[in-house]
């Protein structure tokens, strides 16, 4: 009809189009139809079944971390199960968030400051899309203590009060002013406003407000007591558990947590754990994997939990959470469709086996126990294995891994000798212990010979200064042996000046100075400077006589206690430089164990004569009379070594004065302790044939000879225990009588069959470079042939 | 008021008929949908469809001539609004395609569909040819045609872009083109694909899209893919597939995959509705649209203006194309594209767009046989 009107366009063309337009249209619905009868019909129940499957989530399961265990089976680090709160951000109004704050100040003892972190968390993660919950980064107590993981016992209500301002815990004060928990008296805080308990660091206040900070204090009630330490908690978990309706955003998840049984004994070694910061979770594996680490994961904060983290944390597996609806026919008909998901279970981390004795090491920390501050490491000349390795002051890693209540993290009576830092691994001036430096570099240059003397005066000229001896009086005429023995400082300040910075360097560097030591720690390599080094980083540059002060260990040259001991292990074994280790092995959960592989240890060549005149001089300086060492001789082994006295006076740091402007008798004395010298010993046991390496350090700890050096013989006598010697303890109380004198011990030295196996074959001794190569090598196997001799050869003369 | 007694007749009716028959399947599936979400959005798109009769009734009351004129000022202002939104425009589900105008969003894409539409229609009016395009003639409409496409796929929305160029494609080749010019064209589309596959222009996660869909197209047993790892389309065909025949009960398809399906309220949409209605009610569902498309076909079929009927057969595509891709895509007949259904999704810029062009086939059917008077020409 529309046609026979007339229609202005090209009506048939039009036309003809409309028709196919019209097809086209049929034509897709009756597709659409087919399509919906394979889908809805033929295939129908299949895609029911599927539909019943509400969800399939998969989660993460937490691969439990590797156990770590000393060699003699002590467990350091294990496992246990904690809880913790995780906000659900998805969840939450961003009006709720104040409301929701303020409850949970209610029902957990949270400090200001972690409230704050939390609200601020909670309004930056409005972002739906991103569903991360925000946790509160602090184990919630529930069954055991966090502070000894002792198991809590259920007890009458004690009232408490909690300063949310500085985190302390208040309790009431006690009639007779004496400490409820340990008998000691109290200490009046702020003109008696508060009582202070010294030995066991808790506060007791009566009043409303926080003797310490002036802030109101919420008061309640705990129920739950540990025996051990006789502090009082509540159960955080039940508490929040009932009341998680009033908190729909909040969730108690259960937690894999670290606990190391033995605390203070390996904190260093063994680190903490810490959780993971967002940018670290940016950092992936691979460019194209997923995120390293979990949200709210865990990781390794120093020691060995952070460098061997990645080993120790195994691998996550997946877990696969279903949720069906549905009747049960079509559950039936699931099963069959969800065994094809297979839940991925977690590897396991594997147990770490360490060369660390717990016995000695306990004996280290014993041998330490009047030391402020150092540390004490034993090593395995020939394996670089560490026996003990002990840094004080200590730390609790337990506190530190967040399982103690916050605010009581603060060091207390560590403050200022910073607890966290391994002293084993920090670079100090080596003091005396690096006169072997310039011994060695002196007799195998040929600038000195063994028998070149030098008078000492108890002064040295140079360059219009006097330079002293630690001996006023001076030692007299003094060979090098014998300076190396009374560690004379005219004899080396003379010796550097001839030798010069750079020379010693090399030498230096030769005997391990200035290196890794190969040990799984995070450490210093020190500093062992040369002219260079002054022109570079010292406003004057370099001055003559930098190499006088170099030469006696003081200056600017630095060196960890672990390279002093791998340097001294490198003496004791005839050059061969062990890299040292903490890994005796991993083990699997399968029981199969893992030995890393290191690196060969590395070699250096000396002259045998300085060999045996350094064996001589290191045994005489705990041996004999006037050894700076005479009054440290074990008694179960010979032992030889190196004494150091570092002068290092330092003034207290601001921001650890600010700490302590409110307590002047911990400041005063820790002004006191920073004037004091650095005390080093140095050496290995037994003297003869050595087996075991030692180093102790004392930082501001007073003299090498009288305060490292007992420390070295205390912890060489557990060692020799342990080792069930006694017999070596007969030998030792010849030796003294035997060489009063500065020639009898020059005559001692040449007379003397030194332990090296250049004695055993004196062909070798002309060209020195190649032959003590190889024999460093076979030294181990061909020891115990000549062992027998040494002694008996000694006591001759 | 005469022209209006006019739209007495059937097929205008059973049009209108069918029209209203799928905004109350919408009102009532989104609200189903805001029962499993907590949301109202039914409420509001019923505020929406009220607003889009009433325009629907305005526009029909229209003269066209004076919505001619209107054409290319509405043309020019959109591409400017369209090039507005890349820079200022609101982003969800990280495409920016809305303005922000006070309460509501805007989505100026949706409203270029029918601009571009009359601006066709009034270029291919202008010119009355009597024989098929030759290809080198169509540069003005191509151009008319690919500056919005390429502005809508700017932001990214494919769908909307391939719809913009389906419904010009079908006024194009509504008004013939030569035999020789098809081929060209077919060429050139495979060229540009091509191209824009290797190049990037089509996005890793497009390609995915497709590739997946290649995939079930191929192989139908799901059974080796781990329900875990399913896909939003997968979720979709499930939640289709248990409708069944005649569909489920509320209740049932609520405790469904239905729960934790994305999108259920707009490009989705059809997933809920097949669940609940089954093939049947589908079906009955789709004939709906064909009745409109047929509608404005027949209307195109009948007007005397040519350029009434390439507005009318522009109309026919509109509906046509985002109904096609859109069931096709639920369904699983087509790979993933962002397309929502007319009438159907939510959004109130779609709705309007739809009852505005269904307000155009109102004009024509109440002018039908009068030759160019009607309604209001302000």
């Amino acid at each position: 009809m529309a046609h026979a009107l007339g229609p202005s366009h090209d009506a048939r063309r039009h036309r003809a189009h409309n028709r196919v337009a019209l097809v086209l249209v049929v034509a897709a619905v009756l597709a659409l139809g087919a399509r919906l009868l394979l889908v809805q019909v033929l295939r129908g129940d299949r895609y029911e079944k599927y539909a019943a499957i509400e969800r399939v989530t998969k989660t993460r399961a937490q691969a439990p971390r590797g156990v770590i265990q000393t060699a003699d089976g002590a467990v350091l680090a294990r496992n246990v199960e904690s809880h913790r709160l995780e906000l659900l951000t998805n969840r939450i109004k961003p009006g709720r968030i104040p409301q929701l704050l303020s409850s949970l100040r209610k029902l957990l003892d949270l400090t200001d400051a972690e409230l704050a972190r939390l609200g601020e968390e909670l309004s930056k993660e409005t972002d739906p899309r991103k569903r991360r919950p925000v946790v509160v980064r602090r184990d919630l107590v529930s069954t055991h203590c966090p502070y000894d993981s002792s198991p809590l016992q259920l007890v009458d209500p004690r009232p408490y009060g909690f300063c949310s301002t500085c985190g302390r815990y208040l309790e009431p004060v006690p009639e007779r002013k004496t400490c409820p928990f340990d008998q000691r008296r109290l200490v009046p805080v702020d003109g008696g406003k508060a009582w202070h308990c010294n030995s066991c660091d808790r506060d007791f206040s009566a009043g409303a407000v926080c003797p310490f900070d002036g802030h109101p204090v919420g008061h309640g009630q705990h129920i739950l007591q540990c025996p051990l330490c006789k502090r009082s908690f509540n159960d955080e978990v039940a508490v929040l558990r009932a009341n998680l309706h009033h908190l729909p955003e909040a969730r108690v998840v259960a937690d894999i947590q670290r606990e190391y049984p033995l605390r203070y004994l390996a904190s260093h070694l063994l680190g903490y754990m810490g959780y993971v910061q967002e940018s670290e979770r940016q950092g992936q594996v691979l460019p194209w994997g997923p995120p390293r680490y979990a949200l709210n994961d865990r990781v390794g904060r120093s020691g060995l939990e952070r460098s061997l983290d990645s080993v120790l944390r195994g691998v996550d597996g997946e877990q696969i959470l279903v949720r069906r609806s549905g009747n049960e026919e079509q559950a039936k008909d699931l099963d069959e469709l969800l065994a094809a998901i297979k839940p991925q279970p977690p590897v396991p981390g594997p147990t770490l086996v360490l060369t660390i004795d717990s016995r000695l090491q306990r004996a280290a920390k014993q041998a330490m126990k009047d030391v402020a501050s150092g540390a004490v490491a034993v090593l395995d000349v020939h394996s670089g294995k560490l026996l003990a390795l002990y840094s004080k002051p200590s730390f609790d890693p337990n506190t530190m891994s967040g399982k103690r209540a916050p605010g009581a993290r603060t060091g207390g009576e560590a403050v200022g000798y910073s607890p966290l830092i391994n002293k084993a691994t920090s670079a100090f001036a080596p003091a005396s212990t690096y006169k072997i430096v310039a011994a060695i570099a002196g007799l195998e240059e040929g600038d000195v010979r063994l028998d070149t003397t030098m008078n000492c005066p108890g002064h040295y000229e140079y360059g219009g200064r006097r330079f002293h001896c630690h001996e006023r009086r001076g030692h007299g005429d003094v060979d090098v042996h014998t300076a190396l023995k009374v560690s004379c400082d005219v004899y080396f300040y003379r010796l550097g000046q001839v030798l010069g910075l750079d020379r010693m360097e090399t030498w230096a560097r030769l005997l391990g100075f200035g290196e890794h030591t190969g040990i799984e720690l995070p450490e210093s390599i020190g500093r062992i400077p040369n002219r260079v080094w002054y022109r570079d980083h010292v406003p004057g540059g370099y001055y003559p006589g930098f190499a006088l002060s170099t030469a006696v260990g003081q200056k600017d040259v630095l060196s960890t206690p672990l390279q002093l001991l791998r340097i001294y292990a490198g003496l004791a074994t005839g050059g061969v430089l062990p890299n040292l280790t903490l890994i005796e092995r991993f083990e699997d959960a399968e029981g199969r164990s893992i030995v890393p592989e290191r690196a060969p240890p590395r070699r250096y060549t000396l002259k045998p004569s300085t060999w045996r005149m350094l064996r001589a001089a290191l045994r005489a300086v705990v041996n004999e009379d006037r050894g700076t060492a005479a009054g440290s001789k074990p008694r179960t082994t010979l032992l030889a070594g190196k004494t150091g006295t570092a002068q290092a006076p330092q003034r207290v740091r601001k921001s650890v004065a600010e700490v302590l402007a409110d307590e002047p008798a911990t400041l005063a004395r820790l002004t006191e302790w920073l004037k004091q010298d650095h005390a080093w010993f140095a050496g290995y046991a037994p003297a003869d044939q050595p087996e075991v390496a030692i180093v102790v350090f004392l930082e501001h700890g007073g003299s090498g000879g009288h305060d490292a050096a007992p420390i070295a013989r205390q912890v060489l006598d557990a060692w020799g225990n342990l080792r069930g010697l006694s017999q070596p303890a007969a030998a030792p109380p010849s030796r003294p009588k035997r060489s009063p004198t500065t020639a009898q011990d020059r005559g001692a030295d040449s007379a003397e069959p030194p332990a090296a196996p250049e004695a055993a074959a004196p062909g070798a001794a002309p060209q020195p470079v190649p032959a003590p190569a190889d024999d460093s090598e076979r030294r181990p196997e061909r020891e115990p042939e000549l062992a027998p001799s040494v002694p008996e050869a000694e006591e001759e003369p | 008021m005469n022209w209006l007694l006019r739209l007495r007749e059937a097929r205008t009716l059973a049009g209108l008929g069918c029209v209203l028959l799928i905004c109350v399947a919408a009102l009532d599936n989104l609200a189903f949908t805001d029962q499993l979400m907590g949301t109202t959005y039914h409420r509001v798109q019923l505020i929406w469809f009220v607003i889009g009769l009433i325009s629907a009734g305005l526009v029909a009351a229209l003269d066209l001539s004076y919505l001619r004129r209107l054409g290319p000022t509405m043309y020019a202002v959109l591409v400017v609004l369209l090039g507005a939104v890349l820079v200022v425009g609101r982003e969800i589900n990280y495409s920016k395609r809305w303005i922000e105008l006070g309460p509501v969003n805007v989505q100026p894409s949706e409203f270029m569909k029918l601009a571009v539409i009359l601006q066709l229609a009034d270029w291919f009016d202008q010119r009355r040819a009597t024989q098929p395009w030759r290809l080198r003639d169509l540069f003005k409409p191509a151009m008319i045609m690919a500056i919005p496409v390429i502005l809508i796929n700017l932001e990214p929305d494919l769908g909307t872009s391939l719809c913009v160029l389906a419904i010009a494609a079908g006024m194009i080749l509504y008004e013939g083109v030569v035999g020789r010019g098809l081929v060209i064209a077919a060429i050139g589309l495979l060229l540009t694909f091509t191209v824009a596959w290797e190049t990037g222009i089509i996005r890793d996660y497009q390609k995915g899209r497709a590739e997946a869909w290649y995939q079930s197209m191929l192989e139908d047993d799901e059974r080796q893919k781990p329900p875990s790892e399913r896909t939003q389309a997968e979720q979709a065909l499930w939640a289709v597939g248990s409708g069944r025949w005649t569909g489920r009960s509320d209740a049932e398809a609520k405790a469904s995959v239905l729960r934790h399906l994305p999108f259920m309220h707009t490009d989705f949409a059809l997933a809920p509705f097949a669940a609940r209605f089954g093939l049947l009610g589908c079906m009955a569902l789709f004939l709906c649209y064909a009745g409109v498309v047929g509608w404005a076909l027949r209307l195109a079929d009948r007007v005397h203006e040519r350029f009434d009927a390439l507005v009318a057969v522009g109309v026919a595509g509109l509906i046509f194309w985002q109904f096609f891709v859109n069931a096709g895509m639920v369904i699983g007949l087509l790979p993933v594209v962002g397309v929502t259904l007319p009438l159907f999704s939510y959004g109130g810029s779609s709705a309007l767009t739809s009852f505005l062009g269904i307000g155009l086939l109102l004009n024509m059917s109440a002018r039908r046989g009068s030759q160019r008077s009607g309604g209001w020409n302000p």
